[in-house]
């Protein structure tokens, strides 16, 4: 069962939710070279993903091409203070000498039927309050913010978390 | 008849065979209960572990989506009722999405991702937990200070609350009845002892009411004496050794052995219900 499923089944805030889909989102930041090198590095690497089975796309400027359709509302999930990834950064030191800040986050597309208000949906389905309210994000250990997908901001998990 | 104990499977759970294993060699009469049944068929038994395992995956967090499932509303509904629950580690991380610890209303605590110097992500390892003063039930038959060697398993096991004094609190209120320590007994602020990060050292909470406990480390995998690790000294390491009379783990008889100190957990569990409790 889905958490799709489970959502629609038991969450009054989704009952017009049409899809959940799962990014794991990278920020990279300090003296990084240009784009095709980025993505070079990371398309070689394992830190970031596994090529069997997740697709990556590196978005080098806010107005990169972004994963989400229209429509879709993203839900940022950044576990607090531990969203830093220190053995990316060794990786990326190993390889290139430069010293880079990596933090990754948990981000969710929500789909919703058309007519659904989906950002106040979004925002019901983000904090977990109780059993039958909110589910991507534990507040006691985690922070979170919303957006329009196709307005994801670069960067994004530098201005939710606590600035590691 | 004995009482009657609900073990919640989940679909990924992956301890319930040992967990039965333990309910029943302290007189208690365990039923493997899928998640595909009716919530109102689970309503008649006497008590409920949540076992051990990858509910749903852990997708969204560990426990996350097994929490909203019709079936811990049941769990929520009895434990209300005074109906012992019992959480081990995924289990445990259900009860605390779904708010059944430490059961002040809405959801106050996070079983949050590992936090370990050098590395990250699941870690397993054994280790040392110290017996606080409480009155919850499952540890009746514990005295404070006292130490037992559990082994934990878990990406997701240090206990946290948005709240910073929330768990100082609980600590207060004698609701984190297990806190890792180090083998000298003092409380274990660093890894590995905390294997985790876990605030305070909690490595269990119950409700006020103490029918209700959330515990990481896995007792069920300490139910016998020859079960426990080759690293685990004082006592404990001597009972293992009498246990296994140099007889290598994997050809001792499980059932036959002595107790470890895990069921003390699961003999606690049997006292509430007034059963014999003698060799636990």
């Amino acid at each position: 069962m889905s958490a799709l499923t489970v959502a629609r089944e038991r969450l009054a805030a989704a009952r017009r939710l049409l899809g959940l889909r799962r990014l794991r989102l990278f920020e990279l930041h300090g003296p990084l070279p240009g784009a095709t090198v980025i993505e070079d590095l990371v398309h070689r690497s394992t830190w970031f993903y596994n090529p069997h089975k997740e697709r990556c796309r590196v978005r080098a400027t806010p107005r990169s091409a972004l994963e989400a359709a229209a429509g879709e509302q993203a839900v940022l999930v950044v576990e607090r203070g531990g969203a830093r990834r220190p053995a990316a950064e060794r990786w990326w030191r190993h390889e290139t000498g430069a010293a880079i800040e990596v933090c990754e986050a948990t981000t969710w597309l929500l789909r919703f039927e058309s007519g659904e208000d989906a950002a106040a949906a979004a925002r019901a389905l983000a904090v977990l309050e109780s059993l039958g309210r909110g589910l991507l994000c534990n507040p006691n250990a985690q922070d979170h913010a919303i957006a329009a997908a196709a307005e994801i901001p670069l960067p994004w998990i530098a201005t939710v978390g606590e600035g590691e | 008849m004995s009482p009657r104990v609900a073990i919640v499977q989940f679909p990924g759970v992956n301890c319930e065979a040992e967990t039965a294993r333990a309910l029943r060699r302290v007189g208690l009469e365990p039923e493997i209960w899928r998640w595909t049944r009716a919530a109102s068929e689970l309503e008649p038994f006497d008590a409920y572990v949540v076992p051990g395992g990858f509910s749903y995956q852990d997708r969204v967090r560990a426990g996350a989506l097994a929490a909203k499932h019709a079936l811990t509303e049941t769990l929520v509904a009895r434990a209300e009722q005074g109906a012992p629950v019992l959480g081990i580690c995924n289990g445990a991380q259900v009860l605390a999405e779904a708010g059944l610890v430490p059961g002040g209303g809405g959801i106050e605590l996070a079983l949050a991702r590992n936090r370990m110097p050098g590395r990250a992500g699941y870690h397993a390892r054994w280790v040392h937990v110290r017996v606080e003063r409480s009155h919850c039930l499952f540890l009746s038959l514990l005295s404070p200070g006292e130490l037992l060697p559990l082994p934990v398993a878990h990406g997701e096991g240090r206990f946290t609350a948005g709240d910073p004094a929330r768990l100082q609190a609980l600590v207060e209120a004698g609701q984190t009845p297990l806190r890792y320590a180090t083998v000298a007994g003092s409380l274990a602020s660093a890894f590995p002892d905390n294997p985790n990060g876990s605030e305070h050292a909690v490595a269990a909470v119950s409700n006020a009411r103490g029918n209700v406990l959330a515990i990481m480390p896995h007792p069920e995998r300490a139910q016998t004496a020859g079960a426990l690790s080759r690293a685990v000294g004082g006592r404990w390491g001597e009972r293992r050794d009498a246990a296994l009379g140099g007889v290598p783990a994997s050809a001792a008889v499980a059932e036959a052995e002595p107790a470890g100190p895990g069921l003390a957990i699961f003999a606690g569990l049997a006292r509430h219900f007034g059963l014999p409790v003698d060799g636990a």
